[in-house]
This record gives structure tokens, sequence and C-alpha cells, in this order.
């Protein structure tokens, strides 16, 4: 038995092209560490799933989301 | 956006995050911002947007806020390793990045009614809870 896919929730949001500065919706696609969630996990579909790659380590950079989270300075 | 002509000298289109220094004084940020488009030749006015002092995910040296700044600027390829250099000579530039800006960004704005719609929906991946 194959478990139904999940709707992409990006695509479902209406979202062309994932924003990196958007760090509130950046933020429900990393781990409580702070790693980027696996697309089985959140059901990003692919395509979005690259695109968050990327925007997800131009935001570390810009300080919008930390490298390792649960961690001071 | 624009869309990209193919010329001899061409220009595109660039998204430039500035994270300044949150102990200048905010008439000095303006200043310096406008002295850094100025460096550009912009045909165009850059477009910029301030986000204003933020805490900084991490610590940056010492600091731990800055002013975000981010300019919307069409130009030549050429201009841009002297203006990063300025960039990064800058002291009260704390971290920049220029990206491309090819893509239009994020979703267009929701009217009220599809927001309803959405809730409506009620799916299960919704992570806003707090």
């Amino acid at each position: 038995m194959r478990r139904q896919k999940k709707p992409c929730p990006i695509t479902e949001a209406g979202i062309r092209y994932v924003d990196y500065k958007d760090d509130r919706l950046l933020a429900r696609f990393i781990t409580d560490y702070g790693k980027i969630l696996p697309s089985r996990l959140s059901g990003v579909d692919a395509r979005h799933q690259r695109q968050l790659s990327k925007a997800v380590k131009k935001a570390r950079f810009l300080a919008l989301l930390p490298y390792v989270k649960g961690q001071t300075g | 956006m624009a869309k990209l002509k193919i010329r001899r000298n061409p220009t595109r289109r660039y998204e430039a995050v500035y994270i300044i220094d949150s102990a200048i004084e905010d008439a000095a940020i303006l200043e310096k911002l406008d002295k850094l488009q100025s460096l550009l030749n912009l045909a165009t006015p850059a477009e910029i947007e301030h986000w204003g002092r933020r805490q900084l995910a991490y610590k940056i040296g010492r600091h731990e806020t800055g002013y975000y700044a981010i300019a919307r600027f069409e130009t030549t390829t050429a201009v841009l390793p002297e203006f990063e250099r300025a960039l990064k000579l800058d002291e009260g530039i704390i971290r920049y990045l220029i990206s491309l800006a090819e893509h239009e960004l994020g979703a267009p704005k929701l009217s009220d009614e599809e927001l309803a719609s959405r809730r409506r929906a009620g799916d299960d991946d919704d992570d806003d809870e707090d």
C-alpha cells in the first residue's frame, strides 16, 4: 500500500520562487537544530526543495537563520 | 520585472542586502546607502527597502543586531567588482550579499478571501502554531 503523497506546502502557498529573505517561511523547513528538513518529511516538491536549500543557505549567511540552533553566540 | 535584453553590454537585475552596524545613526545610514548607490552609476535609482534594526540569528564579531537594507537595481556586470571592494572596505557594513534578481520571489499577496478559504481547508502541514 502506498501512502498518499503530501501536497507541497510551498506550492500550496502560491510561491513561485522561494524568497531567501522570508525567514518566517524558511523557519518552517528547518529542524530544531537548524538543519534543512528533508522533503520526504515536509512534502516539498523537488523544484521547491532545491530553491529552499539555496534560500536557507543565503538566509544563514545573512544571519536571518542560525547555522546551528540552540546554542548561544 | 523588466525582461532581460540581449545587448553587447548587458545589464542585469540585482538585489543587494546590506547589514549595517546598528550603532550608526539613521541619518548616517541613509547617507551611506546613498553614497553606495552613487558608486553604481545607475540609470534609474535603486529601489531601497528598509527593514531597520534586527536581531542577528548569531553574533557576527561583536555585533548582535544589524540594520538591514535591501536595494534592487539594474546595472552592468562590469561595475560590480569595484562596488564589492568598496563594500568590503566599509567598516560600517557588517555583511552584504549581492544576488541576481531574475525571479519574482515569494508569492503574490493573498486577498483576505483567499486567506480565509485556506484557513477553512485546515491542512495538517500548518506549522504556524506557537
